[in-house]
């Protein structure tokens, strides 16, 4: 999976959580910026990254992905070809 | 097969689950229900003017269970705004307590086995000695009285879907998993007994968790790693069909009301014209028992109500000489009319549902042959055609669950016993002699009408209200609960009429309610079975409703629909109804005098206003 397959994958996911957000918005988005990221929010993110990308996801690491792009590097460093 | 069911057991989501076996980790989300992302947009959608509200109550956090029962919820309600309240977490019995000073729709009560003693569940911390046990025997016991008390009083209210247990047991016994333990059989008899008395309460219904095990295997369901980060405990196939499952339980479809039937090698083995009366089957020894299978089931569907009727080519005497068998095993009398003849399927269709008078939309139509099948599909698009597979027991078997959900009822009334032999009764009628509905004739009739309250539960006349087309007087529809808060204001009155002649009894056919203030009474409610029309019940009704009141005048809070028609009729008759948009159509009792025909009936009042 390259990186433009993964970052429109992940735009998916963030616009499903956040439908108020429009695509370029979503690029920045972070905890602080964006209301309604909240728990709930973070969890239903990572189910979906876990739904799209087809990975596991293990919480701990992700606990800390708190803008679009930190959830884009891990999700680079998680996602092995081929396992979607 | 020619009929859809939603199966869940895919190779791929099978792949998925060995994948976990291997890796003991949780499981894949790849499966083919509804994805989390698809519910999220689902839900997200927004809906017009109406809500519907649902209270979503468990003791964990309901997190996706939550996303995908809006989904469900906005897909069953499409054109109203969704609402889904859930409660606090840990606190399924307070949750319920709460839940009873809100208005709402309906309840999906989800219980877990932590909801009974936290040290059932997976976050507990109470410890798992031997000596612990007696004691969570004895908590589970206490929690389940104290739950039966609280469901049952939000059941009086509103509508509850109840789901048990669905999740495993954590090891928490010295057994081998492969053994029951004494704890395991205990905890599942005190809840049997909670589910058995629980279920005898008018209001709640139980999901089956043989159905849920179908299509969520118990090895896919529990999601350890998510429920010990986040508290929520499901796998998101779980979730998806619970949600599906018991959205659907607490707001289950118009069941259908007839089903049509071929006769050979569908009703029975065999080909009538050339085996003769004697040798077509349904057997085991000869090897026809699923022919067996499929007439005790439309001998149940008979009794809870539901309309069978035969279409067949073949001779009448041949088929009257077979259905004479005493060996058959649905009752003769349960089938009504029998069409059975050389001429296209479509007309035998056309036939029955003319004797029957209910739409298509409402109809089932059953037959060995594709052919047959597609020729009545055809003129009749809105019947559902299903395939018979004859040389397929696993799906003609199937075939019969799916039967059973579409004809599914959550009670059986009296009328519902009374539907074939008073339809018969009424058909015969009006063929009886050439002057029907003539005065005379109904004179004749020695028809006599129950005028009784109705409480608001009346289960028949919240059924004949929303069910009702033809004569209804705006075409309003119910949910459970706004029948309860429709009739909990004091100046509001509910009646049901009963109606027998000498052609037998019909059982409770009209529901009319309203309110009635001083001389003024404002009708909002007038529904009348199509089975009873022609007798001038409508008219008795309305007489009754002016002298028990007293009042001057009844204003119809009427709506003309595609299908009221013949209560359009009615109305016409006491002014016009092109002037009715602010509020409806007010009929004074002199209007009603002078068009109010000569009335036969004998009445009997239990009513009061």
């Amino acid at each position: 999976m390259d990186d433009v397959e993964i970052r429109e994958k992940l735009l998916k996911c963030f616009s499903a959580v956040f439908p108020e957000l429009n695509p370029v918005d979503i690029q920045s988005a972070n905890i602080e910026n964006t209301s309604g990221w909240d728990s709930i929010a973070h969890v239903t993110l990572l189910t979906l990254v876990s739904e799209e990308f087809g990975v596991e996801v293990d919480f701990e690491k992700f606990e800390s992905a708190i803008s679009f792009s930190a959830f884009l590097i891990l999700i680079a460093e998680t996602a092995s070809p081929g396992c979607s | 097969m020619a009929y859809s069911t939603r199966a869940r057991q895919h190779c791929s989501h099978c792949a998925s689950v060995r994948k976990e076996r291997v890796a003991h980790s949780r499981p894949v989300t790849l499966f083919n229900g509804m994805r989390l992302n698809d519910a999220l947009q689902i839900a997200g959608r927004i809906g017009g003017i109406g809500k519907r509200s649902v209270h979503l109550l468990c003791g964990f956090t309901p997190l996706h269970l939550q996303t995908y029962v809006k989904a469900y919820l906005r897909l069953r309600f499409p054109e109203v705004s969704i609402q889904v309240l859930p409660g606090l977490y840990g606190d399924l019995e307070g949750n319920l307590e709460r839940a009873l000073g809100q208005s709402a729709d309906g309840v999906i009560a989800v219980i877990e086995w932590a909801d009974l003693d936290q040290r059932l569940g997976f976050r507990g911390n109470g410890g798992w000695r031997s000596q612990t046990i007696d004691d969570i025997v004895a908590q589970t016991e206490e929690k389940c009285s104290r739950l039966q008390m609280k469901l049952e009083a939000l059941a009086q209210k509103i509508p509850v879907t109840l789901i048990s247990p669905t999740l495993p047991l954590p090891p928490l016994t010295q057994n081998s998993p492969v053994q029951t333990s004494k704890l395991e059989l205990r905890l599942n008899s005190i809840l049997g007994e909670f589910l058995l008395k629980v279920s005898g309460c008018g209001g709640i219904r139980l999901m089956s968790a043989s159905r849920l095990a179908a299509s969520s295997p118990h090895h896919t369901r529990h999601d350890v790693k998510m429920e010990l980060a986040t508290g929520f405990p499901y796998s998101l196939p779980h979730a998806d069909e619970l949600a599906r499952l018991g959205v659907r339980c607490l707001f289950p479809d118009e069941p259908k009301k007839g089903l049509i039937t071929d006769l050979d090698q569908t009703l029975w083995k065999g080909i009538l014209g050339d085996l003769g009366a004697n040798g077509v089957s349904w057997s085991v020894e000869d090897k026809s028992q699923i022919h067996a299978l499929y007439q005790q089931l439309l001998d149940s569907l008979a009794e809870s109500g539901v309309l069978v009727a035969i279409a067949s080519k073949n001779d009448f005497s041949l088929v009257n000489e077979a259905l004479s068998r005493t060996d058959l095993l649905i009752r003769p009398e349960s089938i009504y009319p029998v069409e059975a003849g050389w001429w296209p399927k479509s007309e035998s269709v056309r036939r029955i549902l003319k004797a029957w008078n209910i739409g298509a939309g409402s109809v089932v139509y059953i037959d060995d042959s594709q052919m047959e099948l597609s020729e009545v599909a055809e003129k009749f698009p809105q019947i559902e055609c299903l395939l018979f597979p004859s040389s397929d027991s696993a799906g003609i078997l199937a075939l019969l669950k799916h039967l059973r959900e579409i004809f599914g009822r959550t009670e059986i009334r009296e009328e519902d016993r009374l539907r074939v032999a008073s339809l018969r009764a009424s058909n015969e009628m009006h063929t009886d002699v050439s002057e029907a509905h003539s005065d005379e004739f109904i004179a004749r009739l020695q028809a006599k009408l129950t005028f009784e309250d109705s409480q608001a539960a009346s289960g028949r006349a919240f059924e004949l209200v929303n069910k009702t087309n033809q004569f209804n007087l705006n075409g309003l529809r119910f949910t459970e609960a706004e029948w309860h808060m429709r009739f909990s204001r004091p100046d509001s009155f509910l009646t049901t009429v009963s109606y027998e002649d000498r052609f037998g009894p019909l059982g409770r056919i009209a529901v009319v309610g309203g309110s009635c203030q001083g001389n003024h009474c404002v009708v909002d409610i007038f529904v009348l079975s199509c089975r009873a029309f022609s007798r001038h019940i409508e008219f008795q009704i309305l007489r009754r409703l002016f002298e028990k009141s007293g009042a001057e005048s009844v204003l119809f809070v009427f709506k003309p629909t595609e299908r009221n028609g013949p209560i359009q009729a009615y109305l016409s008759q006491f002014g016009s109804l092109q002037n009715t948009a602010a509020g409806g159509l007010e009929v004074s009792s002199e209007a009603f005098v002078k068009a109010c025909p000569k009335l036969h009936h004998e009445v009997i009042e239990k009513w009061t206003m």
